[in-house]
C-alpha cells in the first residue's frame, strides 16, 4: 500500500515537472498541458468509480457543463476568466446533483446508462441552440489563460497538482474510507451507521466540481469551446480508458494514464487514422492482461 | 432489567410469500437470546428486519423503548444496533486496523481526519478480539477465523446496545468456538443485549440464556435449551420423529466400487473448506453424509462434480475425473440435486424435465418421463405450471425427477429436506424407498436431518469442519455419533 | 400523405432496428453481456457487403450473404478474443467483470471502427440493393428495397421466434437465460451454448447491418450512434426481453421518423432520449422487463 512518504514524494515529482519548461520544446509542453487537464478529468472519474463504486459513463457531461458555462459567460458577458471558471465548477455541481439525486437510486447498468444519456442530451441541446452555443463549430473566446507555452504549462501543472493532492488526500482520508465502504458493500456500510446515499452524493459533487473546473480551464487554454473537445462521447471514453489504464482506485494512476494516453496519441500521429486503433489495442490488451493498470501492477510488484 | 430489544407483530412479505409472520421477541440488557430455525424458516429475515436492511410490512421494533421499525439501516445503527454478518466483507485494500477504524468513524462528510482517540481505541479493540498481532496486514491474507474476529471487532467498535450475530460459529474449529463464545459472553457482561441466530439448538445452547425456535416464519416456542429440545413441534421439524432406522435387506457383501474420493481438499481463498477427505461408494449402495450446516457437504459434492477446484483424486467407475468439465461429469452419470435446487423457475415442470432428458434419444426420454411421472404423481398434475409456482416440496421432487431424467448412475442429493414440512418429508422418503427397491441406483445423500438420512442408508459418514470424524453402519450411529445432533 | 409516408418509412426502419436490437438483447439475456461493439459489427457487415457486391464482384446477393458472414465471424471473434478471456480471467474480481466486459467491448468496437475507416475510408457507403424499382403504396412512392427490408427483418424475427419457442435448442437458450448453473448440472457445456448464441447474434447483427447499408447507407462514423440506439431500444423494452426489444424498436423507430419528418432532422434522437430517461426513472426494468 501507499505509504506516508507518498505526499512528500508527490510534491517532489511536481517540482521536477515544474522545471520542464527550461529544457523542453513548446510542442511537448503543449501536449503535457493537455495531458494535465485530462488527468484531472480522469482522477475525478476515479473518485466516483474506484471509491464510491459508481460507473459514470458520461464524465463529459460534467466536463461539458463546466466548460460551456464558462465559455458562454466569457463570450457573451466577458466575465473575467477566474469568475467564469468558478461559475463553471459551480454549474457542474448543480447539473451533477440534478443528475445524481434520481440516478443514484438506480442499480447496475442503469446508472451508467443515465449518465450516458445525459451526455447525448447535452450534445443535442448544444446543437439545438446553435444560435447561442455555436453548435458543432463552437465558440471563440475573447480571453485566454496565457499566450506562451511555459505559462500555460505551469498553470495546468499547478491546477493538476492542487486538484490531484486534494482528490488523493480525500481518497486517503476518513471520508474516503467511508466512501470506499459504501461503494463496496452498501448494506454493511449502512449497518455500520453510514448514510450511504449522502456519501455517494458528496463524491458525485466533488467529482463534478473538479471535472467542471478542469473543463473550464481547458477551454481557456485552447481559446475555443466546442462539442468535440469537451462534450463528445469520445472525450468521456478517453477519460475512462485513462483511469482504467493507469489503475483504478488509486487516483494517481488515473493521472498517469491520462498523460500516457495523450502522449501516445501524439506519438502515433504519423500513423494517421491507424493511431486510434493502436491506442485502443494497447488499452484493450492492458485491461485484459494487467487489469490493475500501470499503478496497480507497480504496487502489486512491490508487495511481492 | 429493562428490555433493550422488543419486537412485536413483526411481519414481512416478499410478493405472495410470507417470510415472517407476527413474530415477537424481547431481549434484556445483559442477556443472550438464541434464535433457531432450519434454513428458510425466516430467522435471517428477522435479523434483517431489526437492522433495517429489509423494511417490515407490519409490526414494531423498539430499541431501548424507542420505535425504529421503518427507519433506514444507518439510522437504526445509530440508535444502537450492531450486526455481525456471517460472511464478512472487509475493505481489501485497507489494513485490519483501518478496517476497525472505519467502524469508529462518525457519519460525517466534514471530518477528514480521524479523531486522535480513534487510533488508540482501534488498537484496544484489536487486542480484545486477539487481532493485535495482525493489525497491519491486509484482510485477504488472514485465515477465516480472523476475518470473523474482524467482523466482531467492528461490532464492538460501534458499542451498540443490541448486537445481532448471524451463525456465530459457522466454519470455526473447536478451540476457535470456545474463544468466540468468550468474546460474545463479554458482550453480555457489559450489559448489551445479544441475539444469536443459528440453525440448531446445539450451536447456541451453551451460550444462550434463552432459546426461541421459529419455523416457516412463525414463532414456535421459547424457553431453556432443554425446554425447546423437548418441544413436540421442534422435534418434528428437526427429527421428523424419534431417531431410528428402517429395517433394510442386508447389503450384499462384496460390491464393486463406483465412486472413489481420495484425499480431496478444497480452499476458498485462505479458508480450507474440505481437508483431506476420502470416501467410497459401492455400486447400488446408499451412502449418507451427515453434518451440520457449514460442515462441508456441499463443497464435497461440488468437488466431485468439478464445480469447485480441488486437489486430490476423484474417480468414477475406475476412470479419473481429473480435467473433465462439470458438464462431462454430469453426462457421464454423476448427477447432482443441489441444495439450491437450480430449477428453471420461469419454465414449466414439463420443460424442466425435458431439459433433463435432452441428451437422451427422444424415445427413451419419453419412456423415462412416463416412469417418473408415475413415481411422482404430483408432477403430472403440475406439468404445465411454472416451476417457481410450486411449493417447496414439489420443487424438491421436480429437482430429483429432473436429475433422474438424466439416467444417473450416481445420484447426489444435497439437503433435499431443507425447509420442508414433515408431511412432505414422508412423501419424499417413500419416493426414495421406491427408487431403491425398483432400480439399481446408487445414491450419495448429504443431510443435517439425521432421521431422514439414516433409514435409507447402507453406510453413514459424519462430516465436521471439513473432515470425516466417523464412518459406520446406521444402527451404530445413535450410540456412537448421534449425541451431538439436534 | 405525410402521415402515410411516416407510417411506411417508420415501419421499415423499426423492423430493421428490431432485428439489430433482439440480437443485442439475446446475448444479454443468455450470457449477461452488454456488447458495446454492436455498432461496429453492424457497420462491418454492411461495408463487407458493399465491398463484395461492388469491387469484388460477387453481385448483390453474394455481397449480402458475404456481409452477413462478416457479421457472424466478427461476433465470434469478439466473443473468443475479448469477452470470454475477460469472463474466465482469474485476475479480474467477479464483481468487476461487468465493467471490464463493457470497457473491453467498447475498445474492441473502436478498433474495428478505426480499422474500417482506415481500410475503406469513413465516407458513407450504400450497399447495392437486392431489388430495384419503386412501388406505390396508397400514394406513397416506396422503394421496393424498403419493402424487402421490412420483409427480411420480419422473416428473421419470425425464424428466431420459432427457434426459441419451438425447438429443443431454443429451450436450452431460454434455460441458460434463467439459470446457467442448472444447465451445467444437467450436463450442458455453457461455453458451447454461449458460442452458438454469439453466432446467432452475429447473424442477426449482420442481417441488420446489410439491410441498413442498403436502405440508409452506413459509414464507420455511425458506429457509436448504432450502439447507442440498440442500447436505448433494449433498455426501453426491458433488458433481456425479446418482445420488449421489438416494441422498443418500434417506439424508437417511429419516434425518430416522426421527429425527422416534423422538420427537425437534426434532433431526431432527442425525443427518444427524453423517453428513455423517463422510462428508466419510472420503470427501470423497461416496458416488458421482469424482476
Amino acid at each position: 500500500m501507499l505509504k506516508s512518504k507518498t505526499f512528500p514524494s508527490l510534491v517532489g515529482i511536481l517540482l521536477l515537472l515544474a522545471l520542464l519548461p527550461f529544457g523542453v520544446s513548446g510542442y511537448i509542453l503543449g501536449l503535457l498541458t493537455l495531458g494535465y487537464y485530462t488527468a484531472v478529468f480522469a482522477m475525478s472519474w476515479d473518485l466516483l468509480f474506484g471509491f464510491a463504486g459508481e460507473v459514470n459513463f458520461g464524465p463529459s457531461f460534467l466536463i461539458g457543463v463546466g466548460a460551456y458555462t464558462a465559455g458562454l459567460l466569457n463570450h457573451y458577458y466577458t466575465w473575467p476568466i477566474w469568475a467564469c471558471v468558478i461559475s463553471g465548477g459551480a454549474m457542474s455541481i448543480i447539473a451533477g446533483l440534478l443528475l445524481a439525486v434520481p440516478a443514484l437510486r438506480l442499480k447496475g447498468p442503469y446508472f451508467g446508462l443515465v449518465t450516458l444519456v445525459a451526455v447525448l442530451m447535452l450534445q443535442n441541446f448544444i446543437v439545438l441552440f446553435a444560435g447561442i452555443t455555436g453548435g458543432e463549430i463552437g465558440l471563440d473566446l475573447p480571453d485566454v489563460l496565457a499566450v506562451d507555452d511555459g505559462s500555460n504549462y505551469w498553470i495546468a501543472l499547478a491546477f493538476m497538482g492542487v486538484s490531484g493532492l486534494i482528490l488523493f488526500g480525500l481518497s486517503r482520508s476518513a471520508v474516503g474510507l467511508i466512501l470506499q465502504a459504501s461503494g463496496q458493500d452498501a448494506v454493511q456500510a449502512g449497518a455500520l451507521g453510514f448514510n450511504v446515499t449522502k456519501h455517494k452524493l458528496a463524491a458525485f459533487c466533488i467529482s463534478a466540481l473538479f471535472s467542471g473546473l478542469s473543463g473550464a480551464m481547458l477551454i481557456f487554454y485552447e481559446g475555443t469551446v466546442s462539442v468535440g473537445t469537451v462534450v463528445d462521447i469520445a472525450v468521456g471514453v478517453q477519460v475512462i480508458i485513462a483511469a482504467v489504464l493507469g489503475g483504478r482506485r488509486t487516483i494517481l494512476g488515473a493521472a498517469l494514464g491520462a498523460v500516457f494516453l495523450i502522449g501516445m496519441g501524439e506519438m502515433l500521429r504519423p500513423l494517421g487514422e491507424a493511431s486510434t486503433f493502436v491506442v485502443s489495442a494497447i488499452a484493450l490488451v492492458t485491461i485484459m492482461f494487467v487489469p490493475g493498470g500501470f499503478l496497480g501492477a507497480l504496487l502489486h510488484g512491490e508487495k511481492r | 432489567m429493562k428490555n433493550l430489544l422488543e419486537v412485536t407483530g413483526l411481519t414481512k412479505r416478499f410478493g405472495g410469500l410470507v417470510a415472517v409472520k407476527d413474530m415477537h421477541l424481547t431481549i434484556q440488557g445483559g442477556e443472550i437470546l438464541g434464535l433457531i430455525g432450519p434454513n428458510g424458516s425466516g430467522k435471517s429475515t428477522v435479523m434483517k428486519l431489526i437492522m433495517g436492511i429489509e423494511r417490515p410490512n407490519a409490526g414494531s421494533v423498539k430499541i431501548d423503548g424507542e420505535e425504529v421499525a421503518g427507519l433506514a439501516s444507518h439510522q437504526i445503527a445509530r440508535k444502537g444496533v450492531g450486526i455481525v454478518f456471517q460472511h464478512s466483507r472487509p475493505l481489501h485494500r485497507q489494513t485490519v486496523l483501518e478496517n476497525i477504524k472505519l467502524a469508529l468513524l462518525p457519519d460525517s462528510l466534514l471530518q477528514l481526519f480521524a479523531a486522535a482517540h480513534v487510533e488508540e481505541r482501534a488498537h484496544e479493540i484489536a487486542r480484545r478480539v486477539h487481532l493485535d498481532h495482525v493489525v497491519n496486514r491486509l484482510p485477504g491474507t488472514l485465515p477465516f477465523a480472523d476475518l470473523r474476529r474482524l467482523e466482531l471487532a467492528r461490532a464492538i467498535a460501534r458499542n451498540p446496545k443490541v448486537v445481532l450475530v448471524d451463525e456465530p460459529f459457522a466454519g470455526l474449529t473447536a478451540p476457535e468456538v470456545a474463544d468466540f463464545s468468550n468474546l460474545i459472553a463479554s458482550f453480555r457482561e457489559e450489559g448489551h443485549a445479544v441475539l444469536l441466530v443459528d440453525h440448531n439448538v446445539k450451536g447456541v445452547a451453551n451460550l444462550s440464556d434463552r432459546i426461541l425456535a421459529m419455523y416457516l416464519g412463525e414463532f414456535i416456542t421459547e424457553g431453556s435449551a432443554e425446554d425447546v429440545m423437548r418441544n413436540e413441534t421442534v422435534r418434528r421439524v428437526y427429527l421428523g420423529g424419534a431417531i431410528g432406522h428402517a429395517a433394510r435387506p442386508e447389503a450384499p457383501e462384496m460390491r464393486d466400487e463406483l465412486l472413489r474420493v481420495e484425499n480431496v481438499s478444497v480452499f476458498y481463498g485462505k479458508a480450507q473448506a474440505l481437508e483431506d477427505v476420502s470416501l467410497h461408494v459401492g455400486r447400488g449402495e446408499f451412502v449418507s453424509v451427515v453434518g451440520l450446516n457449514g460442515a462441508g457437504k456441499t463443497t464435497l459434492f461440488n468437488a466431485i462434480s468439478s464445480l469447485v477446484p480441488s486437489t486430490g483424486v476423484v474417480s468414477f467407475d475406475g476412470a479419473d475425473l481429473d480435467g473433465k468439465t462439470a458438464g462431462q461429469i454430469a453426462r457421464g452419470g454423476i448427477v447432482q440435486c443441489p441444495e439450491s435446487r437450480e430449477l428453471f423457475g420461469e419454465m414449466s415442470v414439463r420443460e424442466n424435465l425435458d431439459l433433463g432428458g435432452h441428451h437422451l434419444p427422444t424415445e427413451e426420454a419419453h419412456q423415462r418421463l412416463e416412469w417418473l411421472l408415475d413415481l411422482f404423481p404430483i408432477l403430472k398434475t403440475r406439468a404445465g405450471q411454472d416451476a417457481r409456482t410450486l411449493s417447496g416440496g414439489e420443487q424438491q421432487m421436480l429437482t430429483i425427477a429432473r436429475a433422474l431424467m438424466m439416467k444417473p448412475r450416481l445420484l447426489i442429493l444435497d439437503e433435499p429436506t431443507l425447509g420442508l414440512a414433515p408431511v412432505i418429508l414422508e412423501q419424499l422418503s417413500k419416493a426414495l424407498e421406491t427408487l431403491r427397491q425398483t432400480t439399481d441406483i446408487t445414491v450419495l445423500l448429504g443431510e443435517q436431518n439425521v432421521t431422514f438420512a439414516l433409514p435409507h442408508a447402507d453406510r453413514v459418514y459424519v462430516l465436521e469442519h471439513g473432515r470425516f470424524v466417523w464412518e459406520g453402519p446406521p444402527d451404530r450411529f445413535a450410540t456412537e455419533a448421534g449425541a451431538q445432533f439436534l | 400523405m405525410k402521415f402515410l409516408q411516416i407510417l411506411v418509412d417508420g415501419f421499415a426502419i423499426s423492423s430493421l432496428y428490431g432485428v439489430g436490437a433482439i440480437g443485442f438483447t439475446l446475448i444479454f439475456g443468455v450470457s449477461g453481456v452488454l456488447n458495446l461493439s454492436h455498432g461496429s459489427i453492424m457497420v462491418a457487415a454492411a461495408i463487407g457487403a458493399w465491398a463484395m457486391a461492388g469491387d469484388l464482384g460477387f453481385g448483390a446477393v453474394g455481397g449480402a450473404a458475404g456481409g452477413v458472414a462478416v457479421g457472424v465471424a466478427l461476433a465470434l471473434i469478439t466473443y473468443t478474443l475479448v469477452v470470454r478471456p475477460i469472463q474466465t480471467s482469474s485476475r479480474i474480481a467477479r464483481e468487476e467483470k461487468e465493467i471490464f466486459v463493457l470497457t473491453g467491448t467498447l475498445l474492441w468496437g473502436i478498433m474495428v471502427q478505426e480499422a474500417l475507416a482506415y481500410l475503406f475510408t469513413s465516407n458513407p457507403k450504400t450497399v447495392r440493393p437486392l431489388i430495384a424499382g419503386v412501388v406505390d403504396i396508397f400514394g406513397v412512392r416506396t422503394p421496393t428495397q424498403e419493402i424487402l427490408t421490412a420483409l427480411i427483418s420480419w422473416a428473421a424475427i419470425g425464424l428466431l421466434w420459432l427457434l426459441v419457442n419451438r425447438t429443443k435448442a431454443g429451450k436450452v437458450l431460454l434455460a441458460a437465460s434463467i439459470n446457467p448453473r442448472g444447465l451445467t448440472l444437467l450436463g450442458f457445456e455453457l461455453p458451447t451454448i454461449y458460442f452458438w448464441v454469439w453466432a446467432l447474434y452475429g447473424l442477426l447483427a449482420g442481417v441488420a447491418g446489410v439491410l441498413l447499408g442498403s436502405f440508409l447507407g452506413v459509414s464507420s462514423d455511425n458506429v457509436g450512434q448504432l450502439t447507442a440506439s440498440a442500447f436505448s431500444i433494449v433498455v426501453l423494452g426491458g433488458l433481456g426481453s425479446v418482445t420488449g426489444s421489438l416494441i422498443g424498436a418500434y417506439v424508437v423507430g417511429y419516434l425518430e421518423t416522426i421527429t425527422a419528418y416534423s422538420g427537425a432532422p437534426s434532433i431526431r434522437t432527442v425525443p427518444v432520449l427524453l423517453l428513455l430517461v423517463l422510462v428508466v426513472y419510472i420503470r427501470p426494468q423497461g416496458l416488458m422487463g421482469r424482476r
